[in-house]
């Protein structure tokens, strides 16, 4: 843990912060934390975690600030009433949602609450008990596992779900790459999927989740095997994705980046 | 297009998994080398090899498919163009099979009409295509998958030809073809063979077409 001030500061750089004063604050958490005799990362948890957590507190009268914000677009997803039974068992009950274009909705509640399931009703892979849906027909999913094939390489699957959406190889291939890089991810020509870190893994299925270009993003953890800069990278893609007019709904059981989402859905206070 | 796209990267990912691809190959030889001194027993254990190594190769490649399935159909991607995509590259792969073994039997065997020996080996390979997809579809686990096919093929191995059991069995065509082939006789049991694969084949791809349509089927939602 002797490394905690270092990762802290290089995180800070990561988030944007001038050098200068990332050192001076790596400098006075460290002294607070020499002043208590206890160990940084007992008392502010993980570095990177707190720096994130440090640049939002200290830019938040920035937010007052006009930031560019657009209008929310037409509804993308309606959920009124759903419900989801397994013979006797009830999963959820009287789940109601909308989520326009332009918005991101979280979905969080603890393990076995159903989220997952939600989200597959969501996309039309499993059917509710009750209740309506209503959806916009160009649907992307991203699953918490899975979801791709083991022998083939990236660009193959840009390839196979590009065909899936009616695309031609090569504007497939390109798309897919392009997406990629954009979560500072560049796929290797001969690499196949099973032999892909589970971080890479999850990239690949957000680029496959996105290739077509949807209206709706349905994500189910998909920041799984993510390393710290790839997690922040994903939430800034969440964002940019919102700002482009497109509507995300978004699986997860981290609760400190719900400060930015538009809807949070309790599925575990129900 | 989808179709052709499932077709080559289904073959392309059978020739990457090269040990299950060597093991295949080698199955039917080893059948074939057993009996290689009777030419009848050999064909037809050569012919019952390749169809169950090609069975269970599909029926491998179906299971590792099976994550990537919803979310092609979510993509777009109908369920005809995904199955029949995989149906083609296996087959494919089983006809290149039985093509190469015929080969072989031509030059070490002496067989009375050969070109039916071809037909016996093609017939299997074809047939095995949509049987292990079937039991694939059926079967979501590769140990239940393969154990079923074992079943079916010993079951074919062992039945006596001209009883009720053996022809209710999927590759009873290729042993009605390869008895032309080696012993001659009516070309009638050639009508019947095909007759015989032509209905298996209906059947096999028409239930597996008929279960991935349930499991793959999308809620058609009203737009909001």
């Amino acid at each position: 843990m002797t490394d905690w001030p270092q990762a802290f500061e290089a995180e800070l750089l990561r988030l944007g912060v001038q050098p200068g004063r990332a050192r001076r604050l790596a400098d006075e958490t460290a002294q607070q934390a020499a002043e208590t005799a206890g160990v940084p990362a007992e008392i502010f948890g993980p570095a990177h975690l707190y720096a994130r957590h440090l640049v939002a507190e200290l830019s938040a009268p920035a937010a007052l600030s006009p930031r560019t914000r657009y209008e929310p677009g037409p509804v993308m997803l309606s959920l009124t009433g759903v419900s989801k039974r397994y013979r006797r068992q009830t999963v959820f009950t009287g789940v109601d949602l909308t989520v326009r274009g332009g918005e991101v909705a979280a979905i969080v509640g603890a393990n076995g609450c159903g989220k997952s399931t939600l989200l597959r009703i969501c996309a039309g892979l499993t059917r509710p008990s009750g209740g309506t849906v209503k959806r916009t027909r160009r649907v992307g999913f991203v699953p918490q596992d899975g979801g791709t094939a083991g022998w083939l390489t990236a660009e193959e699957h840009f390839t196979l779900f590009g065909a899936a959406a009616g695309m031609v190889p090569g504007r497939a291939r390109s798309t897919g790459v392009h997406l990629a890089t954009r979560l500072a991810w560049r796929p290797g020509r001969q690499q196949r999927a099973q032999q892909m870190s589970g971080g890479t893994r999850q990239k690949l299925n957000l680029v496959l989740g996105e290739l077509h270009a949807p209206d709706l993003l349905l994500l189910d953890e998909p920041y799984q095997g993510f390393d710290q800069g790839t997690y922040v990278d994903f939430w800034q893609q969440v964002f940019a994705w919102r700002d482009a007019g497109r509507a995300v709904v978004v699986v997860t059981h981290l609760l400190h980046d719900l400060q930015n989402v538009d809807h949070v859905l309790d599925l575990g206070e129900r | 297009m989808t179709t052709l796209v499932v077709a080559t990267l289904s073959a392309r990912e059978v020739r990457r998994r090269w040990a299950a691809l060597a093991l295949v190959i080698a199955l039917p030889f080893w059948f074939y080398l057993v009996r290689r001194d009777a030419t009848g027993q050999s064909m037809r254990m050569l012919t019952l090899g390749i169809g169950w190594a090609i069975s269970t190769l599909t029926l491998f490649v179906v299971n590792a498919s099976r994550g990537v399935d919803p979310r092609l159909r979510l993509t777009g991607a109908s369920v005809v163009s995904i199955i029949g995509g995989r149906l083609l590259a296996m087959t494919g792969v089983g006809v290149a099979l039985a093509a190469g073994y015929w080969l072989l039997a031509w030059l070490d065997q002496d067989v009375l009409h050969p070109w039916a020996a071809a037909l016996m080996m093609l017939v299997s390979a074809v047939v095995a295509a949509p049987l292990g997809s079937l039991i694939g579809a059926l079967l979501p686990r590769e140990l239940e998958g393969a154990l079923a096919l074992l079943s079916v093929v010993a079951v074919q191995m062992l039945a006596d030809p001209a009883g009720l059991t053996a022809k209710l069995m999927p590759f009873w065509s290729a042993r009605e073809i390869g008895t032309y082939a080696v012993d001659g006789g009516s070309a009638e049991m050639v009508l019947h063979g095909l007759a015989h694969a032509g209905l298996t084949w209906l059947i096999c791809a028409g239930g597996t077409l008929a279960v991935f349509q349930w499991r793959l089927r999308l809620a058609r939602y009203p737009e909001p």
